[in-house]
């Protein structure tokens, strides 16, 4: 037997138990403290910094902070106004755009702006072939002068004002960027290697500057002291990586402090704290069910009667219940915050009984459809998964069969992509605040193709498109543009769902939190009472 | 196995000097990393190409358009048939490049050089504070057996071991963070606390070098909760390992010899039952890198800790090829280190045990 522990012993295992105590108590501080600087909360969505290369929620609150543009609006899609440009003449056909570039403008490093810089910009922009650049295509630019620029479009696009009010277009340092790898060249798409230097430096002239940049955690920004606007209030920003958990304390214990990826749901639960304003909407993100075309890929989706089956059988209402509060249901494809969106009392309504009729009319007995979603995506707090079981119990009560086939998002991106899904439960979110964004979704569009809704398909619906995209007049764009949605709605592959909603939530002194699909959050704007 | 016991104490030979054999053995261990290699990157090539999924997609996402996809192909080599990108990596291997991360757009050498020392700190502080408590509430549980300390500490335990890291991250943050304010909540500095200039990489070591204080107590401050959120799975093993190993020893004959020649209780503990049980302890402590590796992908996505567990995790999301053979590359070194520390250890503790091949 061993013998019992001596008074020594247990004298010595007091003393580490007491040691390892007060180490702990010894760290008792107050983690939190009053200081000038604005901390936003966010999950990290980076791929780039480079405001050219990458239009990610995260990148683009830098890339607003840190890049000025030749115009400016609310983000919202207000009409856009002067900016780094004094002023801006449109021709009447919407095909040729001149501005007039500020004088005495200068990049953070104190080097003039002109028009050459602007040139460098939009022309790296279109050719380093980013999603975004899409929206520019057939554009060319070209200075006259030290402050004039000429764009000219190959067709009628009175959206590109809306578009250069977006940071993706933001106005680079030329030869700053070029002397870090940087290229506009026809291609630049391969040859251009200034990635890396976004990480470290930003080369704009706008209210802040890239202090440091650590991936998946930090990205601090200071105030540019050479900045020509009005002089933003907090000195130093800091945007740091944190689960929406986290930042669920996290902003309930600092100051200063915002938090942006909290969903409607666990916002709200802070409503009744005095130190904490919150701010929940609709937000600009739209999910909707895609069904392929192809009847190779699936006789069910292709069916017309089976789409309209499946329009009048989804309980909106419940699907709401799940989004959580602040949910609303999509009227159409283009989320309300955009002109051109359908009005709310246009959405879709549930119909059982039609619904049973068209299921009946299909030709199709026991109709059976594979819905695929991303299994390890989470938009506005809301996971696809229950969504998706919730649409499965409904589809079965009209006798369609469901099954559900969750994918991680990588190889759901993949397999969408290539058209080879039967049905996919999916969200987008608009590019620019202007419905000429819906091109994706009309026949031979990016989103399009992936259901095999070819170019050619519809001449109908594009002839539509294009006298809507070429309107410049914004009552009678967004009548046409809501006219093609009435159609898409009637026959086409896209069932629109909900808008899922959005939350900023911050300390109660902060001024102007708001959250917009352009920019995310304009931190410059953003004061303090 | 790597390590093998004598038959016996005849066959033994004591390797407290550094014998040819085994400096020999050493380097052929070295040696057989080079190979190693090579069969890490082939497996990631190789998976990567399994997955049905692009890399271009998973970078710019689902509004990616042909050209821009394509584009993203050129840039990083990807229009290229695969042995010949094998290749071309094992070539700028040799070179000591691993390539360009698809997600960060920086050389992988570059972002591992930000990550590992961040993770080395965490892991070095949830290591050691492991060990420490571990093999103490191990050793007091065994002197203490069957009695209510014993049961206390072996139900504590047996709770580091089986609740999940991420729920204990989370009770963690909120009650020591939000409900006490006893820690900071995640990062490794105050937003308002700058970096101390870099020299490792580690906050701890380099605030120390600047002799900026505050920045090293921020940095400390920090890495308590994580680093004892991390230890808690490694505490629980090391405790019930730690136990059964003195358990199995201090009934032997030689200790009751001890006891019965008089010695004092301290001495027999640690002279007798301590030193014959630390072999099988320090081959627990080489697991429990392993176990900190994995822990820390959870751990440093909870606290916000930009090292390699989340690198590793985003370069897994993202299906960023250079990235995830880097992270790949480096965690099998570390494995490849720490069994050979081990081996060695174990060799220097106890004579009888000699390293083989």
């Amino acid at each position: 037997m061993y013998q019992k522990p001596s008074a020594r012993a247990r004298m010595t295992v007091g003393a580490v138990a007491v040691i390892v105590l007060a180490v702990i108590a010894g760290s008792v501080r107050a983690a939190a403290r009053a200081t000038p600087t604005l901390v936003i909360d966010t999950s990290f969505v980076i791929t780039s910094l480079d405001p050219e290369a990458a239009h990610t929620p995260t990148a683009l609150i830098v890339q607003k902070a840190a890049y000025d543009t030749l115009l400016t609006s609310d983000g919202l899609g207000s009409k856009p106004r002067p900016w780094l440009a004094t002023s801006y003449t449109a021709a009447p056909n919407s095909k040729t755009f001149t501005f007039k570039i500020r004088k005495g403008v200068r990049f953070a490093d104190g080097s003039r702006l002109t028009s050459a810089d602007v040139v460098f910009s939009l022309r790296r922009l279109v050719n380093l072939r980013s999603p975004v650049s899409s929206f520019f295509a057939g554009v060319t630019v070209t200075a006259p002068n030290a402050t004039t620029v000429v764009l000219r479009s190959s067709s009628s696009n009175p959206a590109i004002p809306t578009l250069l009010t977006i940071p993706t277009f933001g106005i680079l340092n030329s030869k700053l960027v070029q002397a870090n790898g940087g290229s506009d060249a026809v291609d630049a798409a391969a040859k251009d290697h200034a990635g890396a230097f976004f990480n470290t430096q930003t080369a704009g002239s706008g209210p802040y500057v890239l202090s440091s940049y650590t991936t998946n955690s930090t990205v601090v920004l200071k105030a540019n002291p050479r900045y020509w606007g009005p002089k933003p209030h907090f000195k130093t920003v800091v945007i740091r990586n944190m689960l929406a958990p986290t930042q669920l304390l996290n902003v309930q214990r600092g100051s200063n402090e915002v938090a942006i990826d909290l969903s409607g749901a666990q916002a709200a639960t802070l409503k009744s704290k005095q130190q904490i304003q919150v701010h929940i909407s609709p937000s600009s993100n739209v999910f909707f069910l895609a069904l392929n075309q192809d009847s190779n890929v699936s006789a069910a989706a292709a069916n017309s009667h089976i789409r309209a089956a499946i329009r009048y059988g989804i309980d909106y209402s419940q699907l709401l219940k799940v989004a959580g509060p602040g949910a609303a249901q999509a009227a159409g494809v283009i989320p309300s915050i955009v002109s051109g969106a359908l009005p709310r009392s246009e959405a879709p309504k549930t119909n059982l009984a039609k619904a049973r009729a068209e299921v009946a009319a299909s030709g199709i007995s026991q109709p059976s459809i594979t819905i695929a979603y991303p299994s390890d995506l989470t938009v506005n707090g809301l996971s696809f998964g229950p969504l998706a079981e919730l649409v499965s119990a409904q589809l079965s009560a009209i006798g369609i069969k469901v099954k559900l086939q969750g994918i991680p998002t990588t190889t759901f991106l993949s397999l969408y992509g290539a058209g080879k899904l039967e049905a996919g439960q999916v969200y987008w979110v608009i590019n620019f605040p202007d419905p000429a964004d819906l091109r994706k979704f009309l026949p031979g569009g990016s989103y399009a193709v992936r259901v095999k809704w070819k170019k050619g398909d519809d001449q109908a619906i594009m002839r539509a498109y294009q006298v809507a995209a070429a309107s410049r007049v914004r009552a009678n764009r967004a009548k046409r543009f809501q006219a093609i949605q009435r159609t898409l709605n009637a026959s086409g592959p896209w069932i629109p769902l909900f808008q899922p909603s959005q939350a900023i939530v911050g300390s109660k002194n902060l001024t102007n939190l708001a959250l917009t699909p352009s920019w995310t959050v304009d931190v410059a704007a953003i004061g303090s009472s | 196995m790597a390590v093998a016991r004598a038959t016996s104490l005849g066959e033994s030979r004591p390797f407290r000097r550094l014998s040819p054999k085994l400096v020999g053995v050493v380097a052929r261990r070295i040696a057989s990393f080079a190979y190693l290699a090579i069969g890490i990157t082939f497996v990631s090539f190789a998976l990567t190409q399994l997955v049905p999924a692009d890399p271009a997609l998973a970078t710019l996402g689902q509004d990616a358009t042909p050209a821009a996809i394509h584009a993203f192909h050129v840039r990083y080599g990807l229009d290229r048939p695969l042995p010949v990108r094998y290749g071309l990596y094992l070539e700028r291997l040799v070179q000591g490049d691993l390539g360009t991360s698809q997600q960060t757009q920086n050389p992988v050498t570059h972002d591992l050089s930000v990550a590992i020392p961040a993770t080395a700190e965490l892991a070095l502080l949830s290591v050691l504070g492991a060990l420490l408590l571990g093999m103490s509430f191990g050793i007091i549980a065994a002197l203490f057996r069957d009695r209510p300390l014993d049961y206390v500490l072996r139900v504590l335990s047996l709770g580091g071991v089986s609740v999940p890291t991420f729920w204990i991250g989370l009770s963690a943050l909120y009650l020591l963070y939000f409900k006490y304010g006893m820690f900071p909540g995640g990062g490794r500095l105050d937003p308002t606390t700058f970096p101390p200039p870099h020299l490792t990489g580690a906050y701890t070591i380099d605030s120390i070098a600047a002799r900026q204080w505050s920045t090293l107590w921020n940095a400390m401050h920090h890495l308590i909760l994580p680093a004892a959120v991390l230890a808690l799975f490694n505490i629980g093993v090391l405790t019930r390992y730690t136990r059964s190993a003195i358990l199995e020893i201090i009934d032997q004959d030689y200790v009751r010899a001890a006891r019965a020649r008089g010695l004092p209780e301290r001495t027999v503990i640690i002279e007798y039952v301590l030193r014959a049980a630390i072999p099988s302890i320090v081959t627990v402590f080489g697991l429990m890198f392993a176990n900190v590796l994995a822990g820390a992908v959870l751990v440093e996505n909870i606290f916000a800790w930009p090292g390699l567990g989340q690198y590793g995790y985003r370069a897994a999301t993202t299906l960023d090829l250079p990235a995830i053979t880097g992270v790949s590359l480096f965690v099998a070194t570390v494995y490849i280190t720490i069994n050979l520390t081990v081996d060695l250890l174990n060799s220097f503790i106890d004579p009888r045990i000699r390293v083989s091949d």
